[in-house]
Order: structure tokens, then C-alpha cells, then sequence
């Protein structure tokens, strides 16, 4: 396989919060056109990884680096991340009471891609975007996350990334809470990205990977990458689960 | 009653804790100044009949003393052909006071738009909606932000008649609201929502009063203050349900936004149930922008003063959320967005 550009390097990178250390020497790189999936136990960072790749305040890192597109990503502020083509397509997103769906999108992505978007392009857009995703024009009037169920806000941030068009792409936990066919629509949307971005995706199993297939896929214990592989891995994980890795540490 | 034979209301007042007396008189508070009639324009022709104004019917100290200053009334009715009503009201001058009622025979719409420069303005409007009617009416006050506002209103609401009422407070330097609603008859129902926006050294008191005197009456009211700079925001209200209006139901939500450590709010909803066979609650929230909210938004590509902005059109719209008449929501929200683009640093 031809590899792309390099789209983020991760080297030996510890992170803390509050004081209590939850990456401890974490060692990642991904290309453009490459899906990599991390799967671990509850606690053991994952999250943790794809928040401090977007920058968030809580995690400092007091180790290592990360560079994306191959510049340091220290100094850049979590929007100026975002307008470089990061996308985080959180685990819990945020509730914006007020701001409707439709306002949201459009001013985002105009803040994104720092162009004025006519309404008709935007609209044209935004229409192809939901029809793929199977996602009614209704949504557009509510309230960003307000009231949604699991599903409709993971499907919400999936249509974010459609617009936003990332370069690297951060799912975490994308797959939880959808129904099967919502995961299929899920999986769709992503496997749209991949081929022109760098996608990591976190998971605890192995259904998303049935619908979007991993170049390669991690198993993360204790804020490390403990073993590397291809999809077979995601396989054995979930056959196993991860005692026989923790016996190897 | 006259003004002049009238005590100036103490502090200790519930409705004049926050704001004094001193601090609304156009000058000397024994003082009855000259005024000008506040203009009122409409959209499209309604039947607006202009009179001498006469003495208020309530003995409420401030209702007492806009009457005096006011020269004139104004008589809005509906019509059965006036399905919509977009008035515009402008202060000018250096006082200018009015009352304003409304005649309601009909279901209606009323956005009412008050602008100028006066340096002080005084409006009372007064309300008697009759039965079995839906009345949405919506106030925004964008007074220049160097006049002081007095403003009284008065709602009467008679059996199965339901009233949308929407506030919002965008101008005015210092400015006192005292909003009286009676659900007079079964069935009636109130559905009101206040913002208000404070910026620079602005104080906005708003109080709101909401009378269940009948039983199976509802009323909800959600007031949302998203305090900036040094200003200094605060809602009081008083919820009463009266001892045979039982099966009634009323809520009240207060929420602060404080966007600067200088800004203040201050939030009492009060309630004196005396029936039985009730539903009434009431609860009250002031917290700075949510870190998570922010960090959300920006990671969407919106930096820090954007999505500052953002929220705070959100939070100050979100206080409509009970409102359902599509033309009250759509002047609310041009008007946020408006004036939020002009006033919040991006």
C-alpha cells in the first residue's frame, strides 16, 4: 500500500490530569488515507488521547509531543486546531441550548473553512450531507444536543465531519448507543472521510470495525499501546478480551 | 390617590429592594416633570385612538406617578382583520412617559418595538383580554443605553384565554419592569419568557407578578439573564395562587448567565400558595459559561469570542423555548442576533 502524508506523529507522549498521570509513553503515527482503531479497557486512555490531540485544557502534557501535518501542535489554540482540519467527534457532546442545529452548522462551518457560505451552496450541501445520513430536515430547528438520544447525537457529529471535511478525524466512542442500522449509517459516513483524512477510532468493540475496516488496530493498557496488528487483532480482543496482553506486560 | 399625597416606597419592599425610587424619578422625586407623549406607529392601519390619559385605577406608587406624567393614552383594538399588529414605539426628548392599552376582543399578535433617545421614558401598558381567546404580544426594548426606563404593565385574562408573552431587554441604562398578570377566569393561561442582555454599567430589575385567581388557571414564566461587564441584572417574582383556585399549575425557572466577574445577578422567585389541589414550583440559576460548551464549540472552528457569542443568543433564546407563535420567535431571535453581531466583541 502506497502511504500517504503523514497526518499526526505521537511520540513517547505523557499526559496528566490533575495531577495523576494517564498517558504514559504513548507512541502513535497516522496517514492520510489510514483507519486506526484503539481499543482498551475503560480507563485505560483513550479517550484521554483524542482529547488532548484536540487540545483540551485539562490534560497537560508533561512529555513528549504531537505533530500534525508534521508542525508541533503546542501552540495552537483548539479552534485554530480545528480550522487546520482537526475533528473530534466527541463521546459525550456538549448541549447548546438555544443555538438551533441549522445556525450551528452553518456558522461552524464557515468558521472552519474561514469562507462566507452562500445559502444556497450551504443549503445544497447540508441536504446531501442529511440525505445520506438518513437525518430528517426537522433536526435542523432544534437545539444543538438538546434532548437528542444517543444515536441522533452521534449522528449529528458524523454530519459535522461530513461538513467540515477533517483531515484528521478522532472518534471516540462514535458506535456507542447506535442501533445496528444506525451503526451502518454511522460506518457509511466515516468510511467517506477515510480515504482523504487520517482516522483514529476509538472503540470497545468490534462492530464498528465490521463496517469500517482498521489498516491497523491498537490495544491500549494503562496509557500505552501494548500491541499493534491488523484487523485480526480487534478479532482476538474481542474473543478474549485483554488479560492475555497484561500477562505479556 | 395622588403622587403627591403618596410616601415613596421603602427598600424594604420586595418590588423596590434593588431599585429605588430615587434611582427611576427623572429628577426630584416630589417632582411632576413635563413630558412628551411617547410616539406610536403602526405597521399596517389598526385602530389606535389617542386620549387625555386618566388617573390609574391601581394605587401601585409608580402606576400612580406614570399616569401623572403620561399627557395621553393610547387605545390599540383588535380586529378581526388584524390578525398581526407591529407597532413601534420611539421616546424622545428629555422625558417622555405614556400609557398604552390594548383592547382585546379578537386572537392577535402584538410585537411592540420601543426605541429612542429620552433620556428618561415611562410607559404603563395595561391589558383586558376577553374570553376564549390566543394573545401572543412581544416587547423589545432597544432604548438608547443612556435612558432610564420605567416601564408598569398590567394583564388582565379572562376565562379559557391564553396569553404568550415575550420580553426583551437590549437598551436602556437603568431600567425597572414591573409586570402584573391576573388569570382571572378558568382555563386561563400565561406562557411568559424575559432575556435580558446586560452590557457596560446597565441595571435592568424586572418584577414579575403572575395572580392565579381562578381555579384551573396555568402560567409558566422562564426569565434568562446573561450578565456582561459591570452590569447588574436582577428578577424578582411573585407567584400567588389563591385559595379556591385549586387544580392550578405554575411554574417559574430564573437562570443567570455571568460572563464577567464584575457583572451581578440577583434572582427571587417567590410563591404564597394558598390552595390545596396545586402544582407550583419555582427554582433560580446563576453560573459563568460552561467550559464544555466552549471547548465544544471550539473545536467546531469557532474561536473563543464566537462561541462566547454564540451561547450567549442561545441562552438568552433558549428563555422562549415555551413560546410557540412562529412571529414572536422569529422578531426574537432577529433581534438577538442583531443586536448580539453589534454588541459582543468577536
Amino acid at each position: 500500500m502506497k502511504m500517504g502524508e503523514e497526518v499526526l506523529r505521537i511520540e513517547n507522549l505523557h499526559v496528566s490530569v490533575e495531577g495523576v498521570e494517564i498517558l504514559k509513553g504513548l507512541t502513535l503515527t497516522i496517514h492520510k488515507g489510514e483507519i486506526h482503531a484503539i481499543m482498551g479497557r475503560n480507563g485505560a486512555g483513550k479517550s484521554t488521547l483524542a482529547n488532548v490531540i484536540m487540545g483540551h485544557p485539562a490534560y497537560e502534557i508533561t512529555q513528549g509531543s504531537i505533530h500534525y501535518m508534521s508542525k508541533p501542535l503546542d501552540e495552537l489554540e483548539v479552534f485554530e486546531r480545528a480550522r487546520a482540519g482537526m475533528f473530534l467527534s466527541f463521546q459525550y457532546p456538549a448541549v447548546i441550548p438555544g443555538v438551533q442545529v441549522g445556525t450551528f452548522l452553518k456558522k461552524s462551518t464557515q468558521s472552519v473553512r474561514q469562507v462566507e457560505l452562500s445559502a444556497r451552496d450551504f443549503r445544497k450541501e447540508l441536504k446531501d450531507a442529511m440525505g445520506m445520513l438518513n437525518m430528517d430536515s426537522s433536526f435542523l430547528s432544534r437545539y444543538v444536543n438538546d434532548g437528542f438520544s444517543g444515536g441522533e447525537k452521534k449522528r449529528l457529529e458524523i454530519l459535522q465531519m461530513l461538513l467540515l471535511q477533517p483531515k484528521l478525524a478522532l472518534l471516540d466512542e462514535t458506535d456507542s448507543g447506535l442501533d445496528i442500522d444506525a451503526l451502518k449509517i454511522v460506518a457509511q459516513g466515516i468510511n467517506m472521510v477515510a480515504p482523504l483524512a487520517g482516522c483514529l477510532i476509538i472503540t470497545h468493540y468490534q462492530r464498528l470495525l465490521d463496517h469500517v475496516k482498521p489498516d491497523y488496530v491498537h490495544a491500549m493498557i494503562d496509557g500505552r499501546i501494548v500491541e499493534s496488528g491488523g484487523p485480526e487483532l480487534a478479532v482476538k480482543l474481542e474473543e478474549q478480551g485483554y488479560e492475555w496482553l497484561e500477562q505479556h506486560q | 390617590m395622588k403622587y403627591a399625597d403618596m410616601a415613596p416606597p421603602p427598600r424594604s419592599e420586595h418590588l423596590w429592594r434593588y431599585t429605588p425610587w430615587h434611582w427611576m424619578h427623572p429628577s426630584d422625586i416630589e417632582i411632576i416633570p413635563d413630558a412628551l407623549p411617547i410616539r406610536f406607529e403602526a405597521q399596517e392601519p389598526v385602530d389606535m385612538n389617542t386620549n387625555i390619559c386618566v388617573a390609574s385605577s391601581s394605587n401601585e406608587y409608580a402606576r400612580v406617578f406614570l399616569h401623572e406624567v403620561a399627557k395621553s393614552s393610547t387605545i390599540v383594538s383588535s380586529s378581526k382583520d388584524n390578525e398581526l399588529m407591529n407597532l413601534y414605539a420611539v421616546a424622545s426628548g428629555h422625558v417622555a412617559c405614556s400609557h398604552l392599552h390594548f383592547n382585546i376582543k379578537h386572537s392577535v399578535t402584538i410585537l411592540l418595538h420601543l426605541s429612542g433617545e429620552a433620556d428618561w421614558c415611562g410607559l404603563h401598558i395595561t391589558s383586558k383580554i376577553a374570553k376564549n381567546l390566543n394573545v401572543s404580544f412581544a416587547i423589545v426594548n432597544e432604548l438608547s443605553n443612556t435612558t432610564t426606563y420605567l416601564e408598569c404593565q398590567d394583564w388582565d385574562i379572562a376565562q379559557d384565554s391564553s396569553v404568550e408573552f415575550a420580553g426583551i431587554t437590549l437598551g436602556g441604562f437603568r431600567t425597572k419592569s414591573d409586570i402584573r398578570s391576573n388569570l382571572n377566569g378558568r382555563g386561563a393561561n400565561m406562557t411568559q419568557a424575559i432575556s435580558t442582555h446586560g452590557i457596560g454599567q446597565r441595571h435592568s430589575d424586572h418584577h414579575i407578578e403572575i395572580h392565579h385567581v381562578e381555579p384551573h388557571t396555568t402560567s409558566s414564566l422562564s426569565a434568562h439573564s446573561a450578565c456582561d461587564d459591570e452590569s447588574h441584572l436582577v428578577t424578582t417574582g411573585l407567584l400567588t395562587i389563591a385559595r379556591h383556585a385549586n387544580r392550578s399549575d405554575a411554574g417559574q425557572v430564573f437562570r443567570n448567565l455571568l460572563l464577567s466577574p464584575k457583572a451581578r445577578a440577583e434572582s427571587l422567585p417567590e410563591l404564597e400558595v394558598l390552595a390545596d389541589d396545586v402544582s407550583a414550583a419555582h427554582g433560580a440559576a446563576s453560573a459563568p459559561v460552561d467550559e464544555n460548551q466552549m471547548h465544544y464549540m471550539m473545536s467546531r472552528g469557532f474561536s473563543p469570542a464566537e462561541a462566547s457569542s454564540l451561547i450567549v443568543e442561545g441562552f438568552l433564546t433558549a428563555a422562549f423555548g415555551e413560546i410557540k407563535n412562529p412571529s414572536i420567535i422569529d422578531a426574537v431571535r432577529t433581534r438577538l442576533t442583531v443586536h448580539l453581531e453589534c454588541h459582543i466583541k468577536r
